[in-house]
């Protein structure tokens, strides 16, 4: 498929129509445990299925949080679930009939198992597997829609970064985004403490000073929230491979965002309000607490998921091999060798920029190829391999400041 | 590699440094996919930063259109650019962080 031959709208994408309006690209059965001690009976109760498009999501605290209320809810309503089924040990304090009665609200079937209600493991996982096969009926019978780039939410994500990642597969992806973004799609980036003293170019491209206020204000926030925390982002692999500043490191994460004009910016489950390229703000609000914001790359995902992206192109210069719950991971790799090494978990090769066969641009065309082929149905190589990586843990987050999200 | 392929890239128009997409030897060209070429003075590893013109101490060093650094000594056409002659205006980034 060559998008540029003809309109990126004119690619065979199908969607799953929701009650909401929104659609998804998969439709997926979600089974999500609501504490750790309910994670096992959900392994198992899922487990039989995976090839199936059963996906195991969950939250392993035991104290309320808002913050993982906030998050379930958004994932188990996302466009590409059809499905829920929630398990609960019956003790935890997890709003767990909350949740169902938004599950229900967004018009999908769900159902609501208590562990010690449901005759302990063996019984829980006998009545979820009966109910699971039932579902999964109605769900392969299921009928799709047009889907166009203006339906897509994509984020974008990087890990594993190496000295190529800033010069091949990010700027590729950068490019990419423009080109989606132009089609009307809808785009994310993230990781604001991996954007640092990339602010004031950042507030160049915001769409309104209020915006650009937010966005500088964000950066500063990650900022201090990681000098008080003691953990820097620069250090000796950085500097090995040709990086000499904090900046220059956040500069090769910045160039996936691409060129365009930046519309808002998100905190973890709210929704950009309209096609355009968004940051999300990853950091909490207010003083160090529950520790490193995110743990690993899985739950920037996550959150970037819950705030609606039906898809994430993930790049890596060291090979990362992860996937995602609920939205296909797409897979660049900046350098040729890893992409030898590990062709198998990769989708696009940044290499060939750096060998002098490929542009940027061509690159950036095999990843809105990539996305559009995903999008299409056909499962990336992380989805193909079984990959469904997911974390979720406890943060705080205030609302979202005023002049965030310009009309 | 072919003989005379790009071996360097410049992100954004205004830039005073290149990228090397591969290892750059003392005294070969580095040049980049639109014909930009200068000779490298020194070896530039690959993904390091070339000199594209005399940097005065001071003055920003300009990567995809954005400060990554300021330079902390003169820095002339063709040289390495790295922590030993550019500074974060953000945090130290002096040789303790070698491994």
């Amino acid at each position: 498929m060559n998008s540029l031959d003809h309109p990126l709208d004119g690619a065979p994408m199908r969607g799953y129509l929701r009650q909401d309006g929104r659609k998804g690209i998969r439709n997926y059965m979600v089974v999500a445990y609501l504490v750790e001690c309910a994670h096992h009976v959900a392994r198992k109760i899922a487990s039989p299925y995976e090839d199936d498009g059963v996906q195991l999501i969950g939250f392993p605290g035991c104290y309320p949080s808002d913050y993982a209320n906030r998050v379930m809810t958004d994932l188990c309503t996302h466009p590409n679930v059809g499905a829920v089924l929630l398990i609960s040990l019956g003790c935890e304090e997890f709003q767990r009939k909350k949740l169902k009665e938004a599950i229900e609200a967004s018009g999908r079937p769900v159902e609501l198992l208590t562990i010690q209600g449901s005759g302990g493991t063996t019984g829980t996982t006998h009545i979820g597997r009966v109910w699971v096969e039932a579902q999964l009926v109605a769900l392969k019978a299921a009928t799709t829609v047009p889907f166009a780039l203006s339906d897509l939410v994509v984020g974008t994500k990087c890990g594993g970064s190496d000295g190529l990642s800033g010069v091949t597969i990010n700027p590729a992806v950068g490019h990419a985004v423009d080109l989606m973004v132009d089609a009307g799609a809808t785009v994310m980036f993230e990781e604001t403490c991996e954007l640092i003293g990339c602010e004031e170019h950042m507030v160049g491209r915001a769409v309104s000073p209020e915006l650009g206020h937010a966005l500088r204000e964000a950066i500063r926030k990650a900022d201090t929230y990681y000098r008080d925390l003691g953990h820097g982002s620069f250090g000796g692999g950085n500097i090995k491979y040709g990086l000499s500043t904090l900046e220059e490191k956040s500069l090769g994460a910045y160039a996936k965002s691409g060129s365009r004009p930046i519309s808002g910016m998100l905190k973890p489950g709210i929704r950009p309000p309209h096609p355009g390229l968004y940051l999300m703000d990853t950091v909490n609000d207010g003083p160090v607490r529950y520790g490193i914001p995110n743990i690993n790359d899985t739950q920037t995902i996550t959150e970037m998921v819950a705030s609606g992206c039906h898809l994430i192109i993930f790049t890596t210069g060291a090979g990362s091999v992860v996937g995602q719950a609920l939205s296909p991971v797409i897979k660049g790799v900046s350098n040729s060798r890893v992409f030898q090494r590990m062709e198998g978990d990769m989708d696009v090769n940044g290499g060939t920029i750096a060998d002098g066969i490929e542009t940027v641009e061509d690159v950036g065309r095999h990843v809105v190829e990539a996305v559009i082929t995903a999008a299409s149905g056909t499962p990336t190589k992380s989805e193909a391999l079984g990959h469904q990586e997911f974390v979720l843990s406890y943060k705080t987050y205030e609302p979202l400041g005023p002049g965030c999200l310009p009309v | 590699m072919a003989e005379g392929a790009a071996n360097m890239v410049i992100l954004a128009q205004n830039d005073n440094v290149g990228i090397a997409l591969r290892d750059i030897a003392t005294g070969s060209l580095a040049r980049t996919v639109a014909g930009t070429a200068l000779e490298a003075r020194q070896a530039i590893p690959q993904g390091h930063k070339i000199a594209l013109v005399d940097i005065e101490p001071g003055a920003l060093i300009l990567r995809l259109g954005v400060p990554v650094g300021i330079a902390k000594a003169t820095i002339p056409q063709g040289r390495l650019v790295h922590v030993h002659n550019i500074a974060s205006r953000y945090l130290n980034n002096d040789e303790d962080h070698y491994e």
